[in-house]
């Protein structure tokens, strides 16, 4: 008889906390069932307390990749963004959150890794890596990527500069990149508040575009990085959030 | 068993004292060897301090009572396959994996439930418990004519079952003891006994050992190490015997041969999966022993053993 072949997880000789900061990681079903129930529980909790409503949800790629471009005032955005994916593509959405903030202590590496799903992106040193990381990603096609390219939680509620690493991120790739705006998360959950405020919530989904044809060098790369900021600015405007 | 009953029960506060005493000559141990002997025992250390959390952490368990019980052992069954499932690459079919996470589900519930027509004292349904691997493994034998698929599927299918059935059943036949009228004496000298079995291998191993004992299996085990054990197994229900108040001396030695012998052959029969695997742990959770598998398996065989040996004895419940 011939021997059996066991494909073993490759992560098998790591510790629980090892294996959820490491990425790519292993698909898990107890995870993505627990995943799933925190979903439906969220979503229900943005409904209910913050009324959340999302505009231009049809602006949503039936399939392929593509990339959530938003401003970032709250750590309600995450949650928001990801609301407004169907359940079944959940598993495959990877907000991007920053390493040294959500992958140091355990119990926020396992509220980013089982909760949210999010891909530690380095945003100090070696972004290069995590741009490329974000890249490999996308290659495979129906993979979500979610980037904030204020690169951190805006304090003054305001949309600040957007990094020209989106740009160099989208540029002559093939990717819809869905602009998107986040109206009332400042209002409700700022940066420094612990406990979430009714505020009512809004998500304004903008049309896809796509930067194919644009060289991905650096000037080029800031310039997509400026004009993606100027798309989210003109939706917040657009449907009079203030 | 309520917090209530335990706090007022005396043989499980006089499992307290045991393990805490244990816990403290342990430790007593653990320092003469390093500060008399100058020996190094910092991977010892570290299973030391893991057992510092663990034992206490299963007192209060039982503590709490019989639901919490037996919702523990579930869970441990679950992560315990989990693991099992990540080494053999199982944890890759999702319906499989499914099926052995409904099937160690149903176990619980066996376990938490009463007769639905009241046939049968107390709670716990016994007559489904020991009938869920038929259920399981029906189900796990459906799946790939369910998905039309045929290639592998054998595979996937055997280690489904061997995974329900070491880990899923036989070790949930842990929290079935939950039920029992002497639940507190059973569990608590079951657990304890079988740890003990653990670290007199161990430790007669590591004195004496000389022998392998099944040297394609797991060469650290001698048989030095599995007959000392034997004796310390021998000896320890006539000891405890407090716990086990029920039993003549036919029952005790029956109690001493289950935990000596089979405390070994879980553990010989987790390493013959993981020898075959190509893998030393089951995984990483716990420092200083590796995996939840790791750990529990010395109980797959005890658990069924002495829960039969009992209720042929007397009722179980």
């Amino acid at each position: 008889m011939k021997r059996w072949q066991y494909e073993s997880a490759p992560d098998l000789d790591q510790s629980l906390v090892e294996r959820l900061r490491h990425f790519p990681r292993q698909p898990d079903m107890l995870v993505y069932g627990l995943r799933s129930v925190a979903a439906v529980i969220i979503r229900a909790w943005l409904r209910c307390y913050h009324r959340l409503e999302i505009i231009g949800r049809d602006h949503l790629p039936a399939e392929g990749s593509f990339v959530m471009v938003a401003n970032h005032s709250s750590h309600l955005d995450t949650l928001c963004l990801l609301a407004a994916l169907p359940l079944a593509k959940l598993h495959r959405a990877f907000p991007a959150a920053a390493a040294d903030y959500f992958f140091k202590s355990v119990h926020r590496t396992f509220v980013a890794t089982v909760i949210v799903n999010a891909l530690p992106f380095a945003r100090q040193v070696n972004i290069r890596q995590s741009l490329s990381l974000c890249q490999t990603l996308l290659e495979n096609s129906g993979n979500i990527l979610i980037v904030f390219p204020e690169g951190t939680r805006s304090e003054s509620g305001q949309i600040e500069k957007f990094r020209p690493g989106v740009g160099a991120l989208v540029a002559n790739r093939n990717v819809a990149v869905l602009p998107c705006y986040l109206d009332g998360a400042f209002r409700a959950l700022p940066k420094g508040s612990i406990w979430p405020r009714p505020r009512k919530v809004r998500l304004i989904i903008g049309a896809p575009r796509n930067y194919a044809s644009i060289v991905n060098s650096r000037d080029p790369a800031n310039a997509v990085a400026v004009e993606l900021q100027e798309t989210v600015r003109s939706l917040g405007q657009r449907y009079g959030a203030n | 068993m309520s917090p209530q009953i335990a706090l007022h029960d005396p043989i499980f506060l006089s499992f307290c004292s045991v393990v805490a005493i244990s816990l403290i000559a342990g430790g007593f141990v653990l320092g003469f060897l390093r500060l008399g002997l100058k020996k190094n025992i910092v991977a010892m250390w570290k299973t030391y301090c893991s057992w510092l959390i663990m034992a206490p952490l299963g007192l209060v368990v039982v503590l709490a009572g019989r639901v919490p019980v037996i919702v523990g052992v579930t869970l441990l069954a679950i992560f315990g396959f989990k693991e099992f499932a990540r080494a053999s690459g199982v944890y890759r079919d999702w319906w499989m994996t499914g099926a052995v996470y409904a099937g160690i589900l149903t176990v619980g519930i066996a376990s938490i439930i009463p007769h639905p027509r009241g046939e049968e004292p107390g709670t716990g349904w016994y007559g489904f418990f020991v009938a869920v691997p038929v259920f399981a493994i029906a189900l796990i034998l459906i799946i790939p004519i369910l998905r039309n698929r045929a290639r592998g599927e054998v595979q996937r299918m055997s280690l489904s079952i061997v995974g329900f059935i070491y880990i899923g059943w036989m070790f949930g036949h842990l929290g079935f003891f939950a039920n029992a009228t002497n639940a507190y004496g059973y569990l608590c000298f079951i657990i304890f006994a079988t740890e003990l079995n653990d670290i007199a291998a161990f430790t007669f191993g590591r004195m004496f050992g000389r022998h392998p004992l099944r040297s394609e299996i797991s060469p650290k085990k001698t048989w030095e190490g599995a007959f000392g054990a034997l004796a310390v197994s021998m000896v320890l229900p006539w000891l405890l015997r407090f716990s086990l108040p029920d039993f003549g001396p036919r029952e005790l030695i029956l109690a001493g041969l289950i935990v000596g012998i089979g405390g070994q052959l879980g553990d010989l029969s987790i390493s013959v999966i993981k020898r075959d695997i190509g893998t030393k742990d089951m995984g990483a959770v716990i420092p200083g022993h590796g995996g939840i598998l790791d750990r529990i398996d010395s109980l797959i065989f005890v658990a069924p053993l002495f829960m039969h040996m009992a209720g042929y004895y007397h009722p179980l419940k």
